[in-house]
């Protein structure tokens, strides 16, 4: 980093920030100093000066008058801008001659002491905390036009001779610009530091979003181990589970080749065999069941990434409602309202979503009764979306409910106990997060939160 | 808040004009000199003060109550360093008829007596001032020890204001190497004297 190279387009708002807030914060130093100055200029005159008098007659002092009405004139355009536009440029130059005015105003109504002139350098000096050397030049030039004019008119009150040399004001003037060309040197130091503090601040913030980039890779590349080796494992699992409905499989096909092959049975006889019906049917049955079982496994380990679009939700849940074989027992009612508001949503994904919960819900619901499953959705725009499948169904034991949304994990004789799991992923994907509410006997609700109108978390994934 | 531009220009000239308008008219009161002393060019042999045959006598004319007068004591303090003795100094404070007993004794009147060498003294109803032509608090008078008036005038530079001023430069000379025209010096201070009532129509 060389501090001479031109300022990056973030470390030159950065920089631009610092000069802000740091004229912002004299401002407000100075807005105090104003109306402490007038405070104390009227308190000088009320103690210092309280009466002018004539003889034995007297009537309130012209310093106090001076300090009330004069004071409150000085401060009042400083004060303003101070406190309405303190980073503005015209606001410090308006400050600093009114800093000297008041300089000039407290010598005056200290009666001049030597001790009151040091108002004026503690006054530049203040000034210099703006760390712009531009606005020592209006203050310096209203201390050398105070002295210059006072000069001229009235000589005597400033120099102490009534015809000082044309050149006094300038002695004078110089101990203020010895201390400009001081305070000059401590701003543009000042400057150059926060310059630098720009730059080294920018670097570090550049250097952290690569940080954060690589550490979002790395966190995304230990996801997908993760999922790698859960998938490993549901292999295995599956594996498992696919071995009866396949040994059925080849139960059934053993019989039924058998009898192919007997020269005494032809295929008229061989198609009005009962086994041979059963076992076709059995053999239908368990290849169904093990497509399933792949088919989920395969919708858990897809990771591609989300396609979000405006997806109305009634439609969408329509269309699950539509995928999900019916059971004549249960009604699903879709609550969801044409008004609310249209979610960015991978639509596929999120059909799946509702399918499987309502899909659960339905199983939840004994034969034996009439239940209903009903989907609700409200929020939106810049409120989250709640979105809920809700059952009357059996409602899920309190042992299985910590489990329920983890990789095969099941309560039902034909489930795979993938359904919830991969439910929980796609939400998550889409940013957001679902859980579960249940009684026994009275049912289950699933209820999935999805953030407001802005994007999804994971939406880049 | 945002102005336009325009409008921003005339509200900070508009302020400039009021503020330098109004530090203009307090610099104009400050450097506005009160009534000059018509005082005798000999020492009054009325004065119940007494001339010192020796060296100069220096006389201020006091108001204890005016502010203005407190600058003049501390330049007075200043300047009789520098005479270190030379000059006999008195300083006298009016007690105007009507007012409170010890109503002189104020904090000028303690700062006067701070000051080395300086006699302090109440001045009943004005009448010395009177007798010295004293118009205006911090008025001094310097009679050479053959009682001729040498310096009639004020030693702060403007009104309530200390540092240099040609006054007290004016006597120093004076004492110390004896000039002999009558110098004077503008005078700042509150009127010694009640305003004169005004006449009716």
């Amino acid at each position: 980093m060389n501090p001479a190279d031109p300022l990056t387009p973030r470390a030159a708002a950065l920089f631009q920030e610092s000069v802000d807030a740091n004229a912002a914060r004299t401002s407000r130093v100075f807005a105090w100093l104003m109306v402490g100055q007038w405070l104390f200029g009227i308190l000088i005159a009320a103690l210092w000066s309280p009466y002018g008098w004539a003889g034995k007659v007297h009537s309130v002092h012209v310093h106090v008058w001076a300090a009330l009405f004069l004071g409150a004139a000085i401060s009042s355009l400083p004060l303003f801008l101070t406190l309405t536009r303190p980073a503005a440029t015209p606001t410090r130059f308006v400050v600093a001659v009114a800093q000297m005015m008041w300089s000039a105003l407290i010598i005056h109504l200290t009666g001049g002491r030597i001790e009151a002139h040091f108002h004026v350098f503690v006054s530049l000096a203040f000034l210099a905390f703006y760390r712009d050397w531009r606005v020592l030049i209006p203050a310096t030039l209203t201390v050398v036009v105070d002295h210059l004019l006072r000069g001229i008119f009235w000589p005597e009150s400033v120099y102490g001779v009534l015809n000082p040399e044309w050149w006094r004001f300038v002695e004078h003037a110089f101990w203020v610009v010895f201390e400009d060309v001081v305070l000059i040197l401590a701003c543009v130091r000042g400057v150059y530091e926060q310059r630098v503090m720009a730059m080294r601040q920018a670097e570090v913030e550049a250097k952290s979003t690569a940080l954060e980039e690589a550490n979002g890779q790395l966190e995304r590349s230990r996801e997908a181990l993760a999922k790698l080796a859960e998938v490993g494992q549901l292999a295995a699992s599956v594996g498992h589970e696919l071995r009866n409905p396949l040994a059925a499989v080849r139960n059934g096909l053993a019989y039924v080749t058998k009898r192919a092959k007997d020269p005494n049975v032809n295929a008229q006889s061989l198609a009005q065999d009962p086994n041979v019906q059963k076992f076709l049917g059995l053999m239908d049955q368990e290849l169904e069941a093990s497509s399933k079982i792949i088919g989920d496994l395969l919708e858990f380990a897809r990771e591609r990434p989300l396609d979000l679009r405006p997806c109305p939700l009634t439609q969408l849940v329509d269309e699950a409602v539509s995928l999900v074989p019916p059971k004549p027992n249960v009604t699903v009612v879709n609550d969801v309202s044409d008004q609310t508001p249209i979610p960015l949503l991978d639509k596929e994904n999120f059909r799946q979503v509702l399918i499987n919960l309502i899909q659960n819900g339905m199983e939840a619901i004994p034969s034996g009764r009439a239940g209903t499953v009903r989907i609700r959705a409200e929020g939106g725009g810049a409120l989250p979306w709640h979105i809920s499948v809700a059952d009357d169904g059996v409602g899920i034991p309190g042992d299985a409910l910590s489990k329920i949304f983890q990789p095969l994990f099941t309560t039902k004789t034909k489930g795979t106990g993938l359904g919830l799991a991969i439910v929980q992923g796609k939400v998550k994907r889409h940013g957001g997060s679902i859980q579960v509410r249940t009684e026994l006997g009275k049912g289950s609700t699933f209820h999935i939160e999805l953030p407001g109108a802005a994007a999804p978390a994971s939406s880049a994934a | 808040v945002k102005f336009p531009r325009g409008r921003a220009a005339a509200l900070i000239a508009g302020w400039m004009a009021l503020a330098s308008g109004g530090m203009v008219a307090f610099a104009w009161y400050g450097g506005r000199a009160g009534d000059a002393a018509s005082a005798p060019a000999q020492w009054p042999a009325a004065s119940h003060l007494r001339l010192d045959a020796q060296r100069p006598t220096l006389l201020m004319l006091a108001h204890p109550k005016c502010p203005c007068t407190r600058a003049s004591l501390a330049e007075l303090a200043r300047l009789a360093r520098r005479l270190d003795g030379r000059a006999a100094l008195h300083v006298l404070f009016i007690h105007p008829d009507g007012t409170p007993t010890q109503w002189e004794r104020s904090d000028l009147w303690s700062q006067a007596q701070a000051i080395p060498g300086v006699q302090v003294e109440a001045d009943p109803n004005a009448e010395e001032a009177s007798r010295f032509g004293g118009e205006t608090s911090g008025q001094v008078l310097l009679y050479a020890p053959d009682g001729r008036l040498a310096f009639a005038g004020g030693i702060t530079s403007s009104r309530g204001h200390e540092g240099d001023s040609p006054g007290a430069d004016r006597i120093f000379e004076w004492v110390t190497r004896g000039a002999t025209a009558l110098a004077t010096a503008p005078v700042f201070g509150c009127p010694l004297h009640d305003p004169a009532p005004r006449e009716k129509p």
